[in-house]
């Protein structure tokens, strides 16, 4: 049924792009509306076939998978949950991968948020992963929710040196003081390694420039793919990994999975993800050439566009 | 009797109304190795242990070094890892008596909750009160609270009975209360009180005191930095100006077998009036606002600063010149930001500029604007580059127009006027988000020329492949220096060009250092590094 | 509205109706809420569809539900704003009787200043005080009082970034670029044969190491150099700054890949979630 379905797909799809060819180097003008039915199903398709195809890890990625799961059993992670439901379908694979990951190694996380839109996400990861997936895992002990605080850098600049001035308490009220996992966290220098996800600002960048460098606590950090460009001259000094957009999320997967039995049927989404993007980035490709081609095409005969 | 009950009701709906419930700490009992350990030798201690306060801090810190035991590592090498001990005078422990800070903490503590407890249950049993005497709707519910966990067979629970005892309840929290927030006060007086006697204490080194663990550090490490809080009320205190005295032990596998080093102290902590680690930062700043000082003054002098043409800019004029042989108009863009940005401010500049050129050529210009502040600063603009052309009268108010500061309605808006006027030319300079794609492929289908101009690095690319020529990020205020010839910006813009200047050297020196491993090299890169 | 519009909308609220009956009888196993749970999913669907309709063309559905994301963004945000902010930061920092109204915990204290302790309370009206002067704005008269605390705000951000962004954007970054070009720790030159027979691009073998460091120190000075506006860009120093717009052209056309990425990630997740959640085509 799947392989059917794929070979229907390429078929319409490949046909499609040569009808587009031959079309444009005739010079007859193309709808656009034609080009947006074209990226429908090159994304539709392999959603709906579930097409799926086998990562391989960037360095980058590398990194950051390697950090993780060096770190001592009873390591203190924080994950910031920075984003908004727009970010989710890149980031939240990410946050939940990374999530699986330190809780196995036996990490205790804090998970807190700068973005208002985050605290919901946390909520998702919390209730979708950590407490069906880690029935053991306690919090207050293994895991704190400290949920979401205005203020922007503010609040950054506040728990580099002092983290229970902004979070007096979790997010339901618990002071941070009676939890064990917050005995000995005074600050974020006491951290062992800050996970920053997100793309907007405040985000990455900022954990970098207000705790990451002053505090000399490493940063790894989960994007949206549109800022990843702006974070690769951090790494590697200044952050240890960088999982940049779906790719990212679906390399750090490939990772988990290899490496931890436990995670081979976990749910993928950045996998899963990886089918559509994939046929969809030979479509666009495909339109560039064509595109090109009929450019020049009307060029060499010297008419105007 | 009566009061006891109503409080039990009062507690049983506190604890309904309340949702978060604290999970306690598993206790985890650690199972002792039963296999029996062949005894170790004590290790040797560590020498040469120093205490000095930890440079450009807050204060409240102590820094420790020390040499490693000749055990660690080398050696026998039975070292695990080192414990670091403070003396503590007896005051700070718990075990010396109510007197102690712990202690009153716990009792302020105890007191502020408390306080607010009994605030929200008063609240909660005026509530309950007044529900049952106006409709009674609540009874049922407090029934359903109360009467599961009574074994007394005599205890009859009516309407009337819980009345009274919630009557009871209010009028002794009421009259008790008040009294709350002075006794917090007391308590409060007295514990400062006591951490004023805490220098004295600590003084009186070794009597009466103890030592206490305050710290780890792994087996291979040489130094261990105690920060404390800087608050009294939190647990890990640690004084100003106060006598601290430490000890460094070595322990191996087996904790038992120990060695203490030499005690060290008195040291004091405290704070810095200025963080030394922050100086490369410090010259930076000094070195860049000179050169900024003198070349604006330099400008201001009226010295020619040489600034290069910009491909763009140039492209502006011909622009101009395409839209008046076509007969269409101009339109300018200015983007999202406020007046207060730097790139609008910069916008501002090549506005007066191709105001002026419209003015002299009379051609239509079409500016409209998503910021009221910007919208009234734009007409000023436009209306002095008229004058400046000598042609005040050809300049009409709604030359610049406010649309809305609904992003997309924005960009509807300038879409429409892209496709109706047909402008020639469609200038783009300020500060754009995700409209910029929307907004430059709609001027490209209506076959405008395309000039475009931005700080916002991530919009940069969509204004690449949509427009003829853009200006990228600095060479926005580049231009804006090179048009209005504005001694501060020409002044920041050279600046800026020693300072890149700067970089290049710097880069090159470090580069070669780093790459000949010069014995300068390492002070060079050690100058770079910014502490907090 | 035209007759057309008529028939559009009829056959849109009869097709909301359906899918609605449809996925509640197909949700009544698994929830109780079932008839609630359908409704939001088939909105949440429907808007979806309608703000992909504009790719068809300008049309009222779309106009409907940008319009009701602005409205409901602009509450959220409101909302947001007075709980977590004014109720979150300020008022528990300002008196314990709206604190303990609003049911936060108090955060008093005050500075020990020897002679009596300086309530830490005083300090928060400053904000308070500002904040409303921001507000002014909204008065004709009154209009420049704002601009005080503009003033402030524009003022310590750029004193509290500028110490940040110094360090972490400049200094540690000039610091970055001292990169080794002919093999050192931790790929130390292994001779020639070595060099071209390690060609994985993926792996951190001698090539890629070396590579990577030539393009950063290259990409580094020519890009400065392209921004350099006192002097001619002739010669060597022209080539130089051509040298320096490819890398940066490289740089933007990479940002536009992984934009084009995200933007097709957003396209799966919304089709996920029609094709999943709400026409249940996958599991």
């Amino acid at each position: 049924m799947t392989n059917i379905g794929v070979i229907l797909t390429l078929i319409v799809i490949f046909g499609g792009l040569l009808w587009l060819l031959v079309r444009s180097i005739s010079g007859r003008e193309v709808d656009r509306r034609i080009i947006f039915l074209f990226i429908f199903v090159s994304v539709a398709a392999p959603i709906i076939f579930q097409i799926t195809f086998k990562e391989r890890a960037t360095p980058v990625v590398e990194a950051l998978f390697a950090n993780i799961d060096g770190l001592p059993a009873g390591s203190k992670v924080l994950i910031s949950f920075d984003f908004d439901p727009a970010m989710a379908p890149e980031v939240q694979p990410m946050a939940n991968a990374m999530s699986r990951h330190c809780l196995e190694k036996g990490h205790k996380i804090v998970f807190m948020s700068l973005w208002a839109t985050g605290q919901s996400l946390m909520t998702t990861t919390l209730s979708r992963v950590i407490l069906p997936e880690f029935p053991e895992k306690v919090n207050g002990v293994d895991y704190v929710n400290v949920g979401y605080k205005a203020g922007n850098e503010g609040v950054l600049n506040v728990i580099v040196s002092d983290f229970k001035k902004m979070f007096p308490t979790d997010v339901n009220g618990v002071p941070l003081d009676s939890t064990q996992l917050f005995r000995d966290i005074r600050s974020c220098a006491d951290l062992d390694l800050i996970i920053a996800l997100g793309g907007g600002r405040p985000g990455p960048k900022e954990w970098v420039l207000f705790v990451g460098d002053p505090a000399d606590v490493p940063v790894g950090v989960g994007v949206a793919a549109v800022v990843a460009p702006q974070l690769y001259p951090y790494f590697p000094q200044q952050i240890v990994g960088i999982l940049g957009g779906v790719k990212g999320a679906a390399e750090y997967e490939q990772l988990l999975i290899a490496t931890h039995d436990r995670f081979v049927d976990m749910e993928t989404p950045g996998i899963d993800m990886m089918g559509p993007q994939t046929l969809a980035h030979v479509v666009i490709m495909a339109f560039i050439v064509i595109g090109n081609i009929a450019f020049f095409r009307s060029r060499s005969k010297g008419g105007s566009k | 009797m009566r009061f006891l009950f109503g409080l039990t009701v009062i507690l049983a709906l506190l604890l309904g109304a309340s949702v978060s419930a604290q999970t306690e700490p598993p206790v985890t009992d650690s199972v002792a190795d039963s296999v029996e350990v062949p005894a170790i030798p004590p290790p040797a201690p560590v020498t040469d242990l120093k205490a000095l306060d930890t440079d450009d801090d807050h204060g409240h810190s102590v820094t420790l070094t020390w040499t490693k035991s000749v055990d660690a590592q080398t050696g026998q090498n039975t070292v695990n890892g080192h414990q670091i001990f403070r003396w503590y005078p007896a005051m700070m422990d718990s075990l010396a008596g109510v007197d102690s800070l712990k202690n009153m903490r716990q009792d302020i503590q105890r007191a502020q909750s408390a306080n607010s407890v009994f605030r929200r249950a008063l609240g909660v049993a005026e509530d309950a009160l007044e529900d049952l005497t106006s409709g009674g709707r609540g009874f049922d519910a407090l029934r359903f609270t109360v009467a599961t966990p009574q074994d007394d067979s005599t205890f009859v629970l009516d309407r009337a009975f819980v009345e009274q005892a919630l009557r009871d309840t209010v009028a002794t929290m009421t009259t008790h209360l008040p009294l709350l927030p002075d006794s917090i006060k007391g308590l409060q007086a007295s514990f400062e009180a006591a951490i004023e006697r805490l220098t004295e204490a600590h003084q009186a080194y070794p009597e009466g005191g103890s030592w206490n663990l305050v710290g780890l550090a792994a087996k291979g490490d040489t130094s261990f930095v105690n920060s404390g809080n800087k608050d009294p009320m939190s647990g890990d205190f640690i004084k100003d100006f106060t006598d601290l005295y430490y000890r460094v032990d070595v322990v191996t596998i087996d904790e038992t077998i120990r060695t203490e080093s030499a005690i060290v102290g008195p040291v004091q902590s405290e704070g810095q009036w200025f963080n030394g680690g922050r100086f490369p930062v410090f010259w930076a700043v000094i070195i860049f606002g000179f050169l900024t000082m003198y070349f604006v003054s330099r400008a201001r002098k009226g010295d020619d600063l040489y600034v290069r043409p910009l491909a763009g800019i140039e492209a502006v004029d011909d622009a101009i010149g395409r839209a008046t042989e076509m007969g269409r108009p101009i339109l300018y863009v200015l983007g999202l930001g406020t007046a207060a940005d730097v790139a609008t401010i910069a916008s501002f500049t090549v506005l007066g500029r191709v105001a002026k050129q419209v003015a002299e050529y009379q051609t239509e210009l079409i500016v409209p604007t998503y910021d009221p502040i910007v919208m009234s600063v734009a007409q000023e603009v436009v209306k002095s580059s008229y004058l400046d052309a000598g042609r005040p009268d050809d300049y009409k108010e709604n030359t610049v127009f406010f649309v809305t500061n609904l992003q997309f309605a924005y960009v509807a808006a300038v879409n429409g006027i892209m496709l109706r006027e047909l402008p020639a030319t469609n200038i783009y300079m300020g500060k754009f988000f995700a409209e910029s794609l929307l907004l430059a492929e709609t001027g490209a289908l209506a076959g405008s020329i395309q000039i475009a101009g931005t700080d916002e690095i991530a919009q940069i690319p969509f204004f690449i492949v949509a427009c003829d020529y853009t200006l990228i990020g600095e060479e926005l205020y580049a231009a804006s220096a090179y048009l209005g010839r504005e001694p501060i910006l020409l002044g920041s813009l050279k600046a800026q060009d020693w300072a890149k200047a700067a970089v290049i050297v710097l880069g090159i020196v470090g580069l070669v250092a780093a790459n000949l491993e010069w014995g300068f090299a390492k002070t060079f890169l050690e100058y770079f590094h910014v502490t907090n | 509205m035209s007759r057309t519009a008529v028939i559009v909308f009829a056959g849109v609220v009869a097709l909301f109706v359906v899918s609605w009956m449809v996925k509640a009888m197909v949700l009544a196993d698994v929830s109780e809420t079932n008839i609630v749970d359908a409704f939001m999913v088939t909105v949440a669907a429907f808007l979806t569809l309608a703000i992909y309709s504009f790719l068809y063309k300008d049309n009222p559905y779309y106009k409907f539900a940008e319009h009701l994301f602005v409205g409901v963004s602009a509450a959220f945000w409101m909302v947001q704003g007075f709980w977590t902010t004014i109720v979150g930061n300020l008022l528990p920092r300002l008196s314990e009787g709206l604190a303990t109204w609003f049911q936060q915990p108090y955060q008093g204290g005050g500075y020990d200043l020897g002679v009596f302790v300086f309530p830490y309370s005083i300090m928060y009206w400053i904000p308070v005080i500002l904040g409303s002067l921001l507000l002014m704005r909204l008065s004709p008269q009154g209009g420049w009082l704002s601009r005080w605390p503009l003033a402030l705000i524009v003022g310590t951000t750029a004193g509290l970034n500028f110490v940040r962004y110094l360090r972490s954007d400049f200094i540690v970054q000039v610091a970055a670029t001292f990169v080794p070009l002919f093999g050192r720790d931790p790929h130390p030159w292994q001779g020639f044969g070595h060099f071209f027979s390690n060609l994985d691009l993926s792996a951190s073998g001698q090539f890629v190491a070396l590579l990577s460091n030539w393009v950063i120190f290259i990409g580094v000075f020519c890009g400065l150099i392209y921004f350099f506006f006192s002097k001619e860009h002739t010669g060597a120093f022209g080539k130089a700054s051509r040298v320096g717009i490819w890398i940066l052209m490289i740089t933007f056309g990479a940002s536009f890949g992984y934009t084009v990425m995200g933007r097709i990630s957003l396209l799966v997740g919304r089709l996920t979630f029609l094709f999943r959640d709400w026409l249940g085509l996958i599991s």
